[in-house]
Formats: C-alpha cells, structure tokens, sequence
C-alpha cells in the first residue's frame, strides 16, 4: 500500500509545456515554497482522481538528465531519486513529452523509464504537432516503452482525465521492480530514442514552419535589436501610463482607511500608530502593485510566447563582453521590477561564477521602489519643460538617464568583477530555443497572482514593522515645548550622528533621518521624509498644506537633490534584497561584501555629483 | 563530391544543412559536452546553422537540430568539425 495521498511528479524537458499542464491538473489550487536548503520554487499542487480520491502533484524544474547542470536540475533529480531533504520520493512519474520533439525528449524519457517507478508519459502539445504537420501513434508508442502514452493538450485541457486515469491504473497494477541501470546520454541512448519517435511518426509532412520565417526578422543582428528595443520602451511606458488609475484608486483607498479610523477610534496612541505608522508606510508601498504587475505582465506574456530566449540570444554577445551571458538577461530584467525575483530567477544560470556576478549588479537595475524617490525628487528639482525642440520632456530624460546610469554601472561592475574575484571560464551560452507559442491566459493570470501575494506579504510583514519601528523613534522621547519632535527623538539624534558622515556628499539631516528607515525599503524613504515633515510641521497649518515636494525645495539645494537621486542609484538599501542574497549564495559574505560596494559606489555616485553641482554654482 | 570540409560549424554558412563529422571533447568542459549530447550534437547527425549574435558580437549561434532549435557559443562551434551533406544541397 502506498500512502493515503498518492504524491505524483510531473518531469521532463524544458519547453515540453509542463507548466502549464500542471496549472492545467491543479488550477489554482497550487502552493510555491521552496525546498528547504536551496532556493528552487517548489511548486505543489492537489486535484483528484474521477472517484474523488485526493492526489498531491509536484511540478519539478524541467531538465535534459537526471544529471544535472544547474541548481534548479539537482533538485529535479534528488527528488526523483528520492534524495530531496524534506520531499517524499514520489510515487508515481508523469513523464511530460513535446509532441513535436520526440526524438529529443526521448532520451530523458527513457532514462527515467529504467528508474522502474511506475509512470505514465503525457504526449503533449499534440495540437502543435498537427500544426507542424506530425502525425502521431500514441498507442504504438505505448506498446514500444511499454507505459501508459496519453495524448495530452494542456492548454485545452484536452487528455487531462485520461492521464489520471491511466496514473491510478499504473499504480494500482505497479509490480515494484529492481531500477536497471540509467541509460548513457550517448549516441546509442539518442538512436533508440530516434528509432522509437521514428516508429511512433505516422506520416511527416514537411512543413515550412513560420517561426522560422519569424525568426529570420526577430533574430535579425540590427532589426532584432531595434525591435528589443522598442519592446522595453513600450513595456517601460506602460509601466508608468497604465498603472496610474489603479495606483490612484489605491492612494485613495488608503486615505479613506485613514479617515475612517481617525473618525472611528479615539484619539490614543494605537490611533497615531495606526494612522501615521501602518497605514502610511504600508499604503506607500502598496501603491506600486499595479507597477509591479504591469511589469510582470510583459515579463510572463515575453516568456510564455517564446519571445525572451530570443531577446537572451540578441543580448549575449553584449553581455559576454563584460563576462557574462544572455542567460542573465531575463533576471536582470525582472529586477527592474524587483531584485528579489530578479535574483531568484538567476538559479537557471549553470556556470556558478556567472551566476554569482549576476546576483551581485541585480541591485543596480533600477527596481520599481526606487520610483517614488526617484518622482517626488524630480517632480521638486527639475523643471516640468522640454528639451531639444523635439517634444522629449527633461523629467523624463533625467528618469531614463538614472536608469541608464545603473545598468552601465552594472555592466561596469560585472567587468570589474569577472577579472577579479568572480574570475572563472568564460560564461557559457546554451539554450534550447522554444517554438513560438500563443500565451494562455490561465498560465499568466496565475503567475501574476502568485507575484501579487508575494508583494503584498512582504508589505504586511517587513514593511509595516519597519514603518511602525520607525514611528515608534520618532515620537519618543517626547520633546519639551519649543523643541522639534523629530530632532528631539531617537530617530533624530541617530540622524545627527550620521549627518556626519553624509555631509561632505551634500546630505542634509532630512536626508539622514530618511536613509535609515530606508534600509529596510528604499521606498521607506519617501514616507519617512513624509512622516518626519508632518510630525515637524505639528499643527502648523501652512506648512501642513505643503506638499512634501514643496518644502523640500524650500529646504533642499539643487545639488543636494542630484546628489539624492545619485545615491538612490546604487545605495543597497533594500532588506529583502540581502536577505535573498544570502539565501541565494548560502552565506553572509556575498550579500556583505555587495552591501560594501554598493554604499562605496553610492557614496562616490552622489559625492562626485554633489561636488560637481557646486562647482557649477548649483549649491 | 564527398568533399570533407575540413571545416568546423563556427565557420559553415548560414542555412545550409551540415553533418557533424567530429567533436573535439576535450576543448569543452564536461558539463557543456554532456549538454550538447543532450541537446542530439553527435558525431553524424546533421544541423543547420540559422542565425548568428547581433552587432555586439557573432556569438552566440542558433542552430536547428531535428525539430530543435538550439543556442550555442561560437567557442563549441569551433570545436565541432563538419563535412558537406552529400546528393543533397540547401536548407534541411
């Protein structure tokens, strides 16, 4: 007898759709973890046989062997081999094959056939194959390996109840046998596997396939970079223009919440704590939501079509010139909406060095929380006109020129490192292309979902401690009449002490009280500033009817504000973000020794910025 | 014509269909080697080379094996020597 929930894993090749077949078993009953020890996501799921018995199905990191290149392919394998700390060796495989690559997929195919657990081989995508002009045996297939073969289209959920039906059945009959030994990934194990698809192929009709012809201009060395090029442009306009409704109607609902606890509890300390702590600080950042899912609505819509490892092909040979590789593109493009998945997303990098380099200039991607610093400092300092006589806004240029100064300051940094301390082989660049595939909108709506929850968890726990901590040291000790509460607390003295060290950089005390708070999250910065001119404006009616924006350009000089932007470029000041580097990297030195230079970087950053200003009489 | 080339991937032209006539292992790590096994890059089978880097630089190299199309650097190709496909000219 096998346990009261059979545990069933889903295996097989990059690109085979597995995914999306398991989104298609599981919907949305679905759990992402992550395997205690390494930070491969764990994807697990439940659904149930047709008599209502529950099974459990775990979605496993696609791969080409059961021996591994890459962190993610490791956890693959031990957790078949039932090796995995804390994951119970399946009981059953799902072995999903690409219809239209049999030949290829095969070979794996045949290497987990000879574990001798009992499996079931999902022939999916057939719809694409039919479409590539295959024509296809399942039946002969499943007489040659001697397993269950359903055909499957997962996006239709076409074969989905066949294939558990075909799961229970293998299980119920399984007769437990000796594991013959793995077959070598050689030219004999690709002959039978060429042999086998070939047996399974009824008719094969040459087709000329479109994605070719596609390809020829997506691919193209300077049209394919053009229309890279605009795609980030329009990816990073929306990202702004589109978001702006939702964020609104979030800023608003926020303030209602406000108004409606200011009106429904009593005036106390858990009021103020409510009010101007946890509401303020996390309302600020869950404005943003809408930014982040828009980001990662191109990002899932890029990679579900197909389109990203192109975009990874185009930037390659950019990026192993500074020692990296087109596998790191697609992390470093998710850090533009946040590090933390940026940096998650790193674990498909085989080569350790390049992987390691990739992690560490994350963090110079300008993430979606540098944004509000970034708006209310430019819409303060920088005047609203255009440049050139062309129509191009100089706010906007000043924004496009941070981002630039973090990735060729990252591409900078990833130089520097691979010649010296991440020195290592010359990145690898191996990658299946995938065929061009319409996105299914079930696939995307869950990854957003699944991003949206881990945002807004990290707003309610992180975030709103460190805006209640920091409430807390603003108001205490209270300060005697005539005396500024915000110089009078603890937050404020330990201000002054570091006002020290910023000065020389043109930082003032509103930026030093700002930059501890904004350890935690950079966005902290703004409703810490925020928090701090209220607290300070106390009463005060004209000043409470200034914008922040507006009293800092009372308080702030031009210089100052460039020199703010500047450290925001590079400044690490972010706590998720060195919390998944040393996850990522298994220890304190990297996510210490990334924290050192960036703070060196960002000090120099606004130093020389500073410095600069005044010399052309902007102080 | 059996003409053998003598002539390695990095350098063959763009879709014309080759057939790998020997792959120098030892110029590539274990790991990449296993990987291009995987991928079906062995001795005999035949590839055709489609597309090559941007601007920046000819690497890397997208080739189309059997139903596949797969990427790699321009450093492999030159480690993989192929020969002409005899009787039959043009793109697979």
């Amino acid at each position: 007898m096998t346990a009261a929930i059979p545990s069933i894993a889903l295996v097989g090749n990059p690109n085979a759709g597995k995914s999306s077949l398991f989104n298609a078993l599981t919907g949305a009953r679905q759990k992402i973890a992550n395997y205690p020890g390494v930070t491969v996501e764990r994807k697990a799921g439940h659904t149930s046989f047709a008599d209502g018995r529950p099974i459990s199905l775990i979605d496993l990191p696609g791969t080409y062997s059961l021996t591994p290149a890459s962190l993610d392919e490791a956890v693959t394998r031990d957790v078949i081999l039932g090796r995995q700390e804390g994951e119970k060796r399946p009981d059953a495989l799902i072995v999903v094959l690409d219809a239209a690559n049999l030949d290829n997929h095969l070979c794996f195919a045949l290497e987990l056939l000879a574990l001798g657990l009992p499996t079931v081989v999902a022939l999916n995508m057939l719809d694409l194959a039919e479409r590539d002009g295959l024509t296809l045996d399942p039946e002969r297939l499943s007489r040659e390996l001697g397993v269950p073969v359903v055909p499957t289209v997962a996006v239709r959920k076409r074969g989905l109840t066949e294939l558990l039906e075909a799961i229970d059945g293998a299980i119920r009959s399984h007769q437990p046998r000796e594991a013959v030994a793995a077959p070598q990934n050689d030219a004999s194990l690709h002959q039978r596997a060429r042999a086998l698809a070939t047996a399974a192929i009824v008719t094969e009709t040459p087709v000329r396939r479109w994605t070719q012809r596609v390809d020829r201009i997506v691919l193209h060395p300077i049209g394919g970079l053009i229309i890279l090029l605009a795609l980030m442009f329009v990816m990073f306009q929306a990202v702004y223009a589109w978001a702006r409704p939702p964020a609104d109607a979030l800023e608003g609902l926020v303030g209602s919440m406000q108004q409606w606890v200011v009106a429904t509890l009593p005036e106390n300390f858990a009021r103020d704590l409510i009010v101007e702590g946890l509401l303020a600080g996390v309302g600020a950042v869950v404005v943003f939501l809408p930014q982040i899912l828009i980001l990662f609505l191109f990002i899932l819509l890029l990679e579900a079509s197909g389109y990203m490892t192109r975009a990874a092909f185009l930037m390659d040979g950019l990026m192993a010139k500074v020692g990296l590789s087109g596998r790191g593109f697609i992390p470093l493009l998710s850090s533009f909406a946040c590090a933390v998945p940026g940096i998650m997303a790193t674990r498909a990098i085989p080569d350790e060095k390049d992987r390691l380099t990739t992690i560490l200039i994350a963090p110079l991607m300008t993430c979606s929380a540098r944004l509000p610093v970034y708006a209310l400092i430019i819409a303060a300092f920088i005047p609203d006109r255009t440049v050139g006589g062309v129509g191009v806004g100089l706010q906007g240029l000043v924004l496009f020129g941070l981002y630039l100064s973090g990735i060729v300051g990252a591409l900078a940094v990833a130089f520097v490192l691979r010649q010296t301390i991440a020195r290592g082989n010359a990145a690898g660049f191996m990658m299946e292309m995938p065929r061009y595939q319409m996105p299914q909108w079930r696939d995307i709506a869950l990854g957003l979902w699944q991003r949206a929850w881990i945002f807004l968890r990290r707003a309610g726990t992180i975030i709103a401690l460190t805006t209640v901590v920091l409430w807390l040291l603003l108001s205490f000790p209270r300060a005697p009449d005539g005396q500024s509460q915000v110089e009078y607390s603890v937050a404020g003295r330990i201000a002054s002490g570091l006002e020290v060290v910023v000065e020389p950089i043109g930082f003032n005390h509103d930026i030093a009280l700002a930059l501890i708070p904004a350890m935690a999250a950079r966005e902290v910065a703004v409703s810490a500033m925020a928090t701090a001119n209220a607290i300070d404006a106390d009463g005060d009616e004209e000043a409470m009817a200034e914008t922040l924006g507006e009293r800092l350009q009372g308080k702030w000089s031009l210089a100052t504000a460039l020199a703010f932007l500047a450290w925001f470029v590079f400044a690490p000041q972010c706590i998720s973000t060195i919390a998944i580097t040393r996850r990522e990297t298994n220890g304190w030195k990297w996510p210490l020794f990334m924290v050192g230079y960036l703070f060196l970087l960002a000090y120099a950053a606004a130093g020389i910025t500073y410095w600069t200003a005044v010399a052309f009489g902007l102080g | 014509m059996t003409a053998l080339l003598a002539n390695v991937l990095d350098k063959a032209p763009l879709g014309v269909a080759v057939r790998i006539a020997r792959i120098d292992w030892t110029a590539m790590s274990e790991d990449e080697g296993r990987r291009l096994r995987e991928f079906g890059l062995l001795e005999g089978c035949e590839v055709t080379p489609r597309h090559r880097g941007s601007i920046f630089s000819r690497d890397p190299l997208a080739l189309t094996i059997g139903r596949m199309q797969v990427i790699i650097r321009a450093r492999q190709a030159a480690a993989i020597e192929v020969e002409a496909i005899v009787g039959r000219g043009g793109a697979a």
